[in-house]
């Protein structure tokens, strides 16, 4: 009896010992790391792309809200407007916007539009499409102030747009 | 002549500069978190593999522990020692992962699976208490690694493995009986 006590006391202390002496590391048969990065990167655009979407979530609905009125707009419109070649104003508005947005892709290096995610690409379409229709209405009729306010509005959006989109403090997203 | 000394790598990088590592990659420094990946895999792969008794299945559990971990490296606010969470993220995913693959029946009755019987992978690193610990019945294994070797207290291992406290003891002493038996063989 007092034998085998012993003896598992003496199996217990060399178990022990074996214990303490266990690797604390080991080295995988196969590299780890590319799978990891491949993870974490795709994450890493998930997550950038998603925040975009929150970003571009309010300018969509502004857009649909433009496209909304305009086309409210034209329909319903009580009296034809009436053919005006006086158009100077809403050029040089298109001039200056057109302007104003060379020189700030030329500022974040010419970037490539179509590299941009498909979300992003629709809303810059949307609101290169409004822009259109108002300077199609306002050949109508320049001297309607509201539909120059429109104009004015939805260039300054897409400006904002391309802003956010290369400025740099979102790329680091 | 002076004997050599083995560096453990946790040890030659000192605090200051694996908080700096911790930091960065909170910010989505993916270069400061391939540092911390270099400092520890190596000992999340060691508990992986000992407590799944499966050399391809503990490479991908480490894996899933460092992807897992890029995602909530923001959680991690100082309060302990990064390693010791760490090692609990790590230990929490691989019960998780044990426990999605056991089938219904597994589950409903905890039905034990038996570890690797007989093909216990050889590496260089794995001891002769390794190759035993392969070989213990699933639930006396995962106490064993987690009490023996990570050094969690009883009533956390009972937590983490949805046993009573008394189980995980219980447990304990089974593993180190098959141990002590299976040494002296």
């Amino acid at each position: 009896m007092k034998e085998s006590t012993v003896e598992n006391k003496k199996a217990d202390d060399s178990l022990q010992a074996e214990i303490a002496q266990l690797p604390k590391a080991m080295t995988p048969a196969r590299d780890l790391w590319p799978g990891i990065e491949q993870a974490i990167s795709r994450n890493a655009v998930t997550s950038a792309q998603r925040s975009a979407r929150n970003i571009f979530m309010p300018t969509a609905w502004a857009a649909s809200v433009v496209a909304a009125v305009l086309l409210t707009w034209l329909t319903l419109s009580p009296e034809p407007a009436t053919k005006n070649p006086a158009i100077a104003l809403v050029a040089a508005m298109q001039q200056d916007f057109q302007q104003q947005k060379h020189s700030m892709l030329v500022n974040f290096g010419t970037p490539d539009i179509k590299q941009l995610p498909i979300a992003m690409q629709t809303e810059l379409i949307k609101l290169n499409s409004a822009q259109k229709t108002i300077s199609n209405a306002l050949a109508e009729d320049p001297n309607n102030s509201d539909l120059l306010n429109l104009l004015r509005w939805t260039q300054q959006q897409e400006l904002d747009l391309l802003k956010q989109l290369y400025s740099p403090q979102w790329q680091n997203i | 002549m002076n004997k050599l000394k083995i560096i453990d790598a946790n040890e030659a990088v000192g605090p200051d500069l694996e908080s700096q590592w911790i930091t960065r990659a909170q910010q989505g420094d993916q270069q400061a978190f391939h540092r911390l990946y270099e400092n520890y895999h190596r000992r999340i792969y060691a508990l992986c593999w000992r407590m799944m008794a499966d050399k391809d299945s503990a490479e991908d559990v480490c894996q899933e522990v460092f992807v897992q971990l890029w995602q909530k490296i923001s959680n991690f606010r100082g309060e302990s020692k990064f390693s010791t969470w760490l090692h609990s993220v790590a230990s929490n995913i691989v019960l998780g992962h044990i426990r999605k693959n056991k089938t219904w029946l597994q589950r409903m009755f905890s039905i034990e699976e038996q570890a690797v019987a007989d093909t216990v992978v050889e590496m260089p690193e794995c001891s002769n208490l390794d190759k035993k610990i392969q070989k213990l019945p699933e639930r006396a294994r995962l106490v064993f690694v987690l009490f023996a070797i990570e050094g969690y207290r009883h009533e956390e291992i009972a937590n983490m493995l949805g046993m009573a406290v008394g189980t995980s003891k219980a447990q304990y002493h089974r593993a180190r009986a098959l141990l002590r038996e299976s040494l002296s063989e």
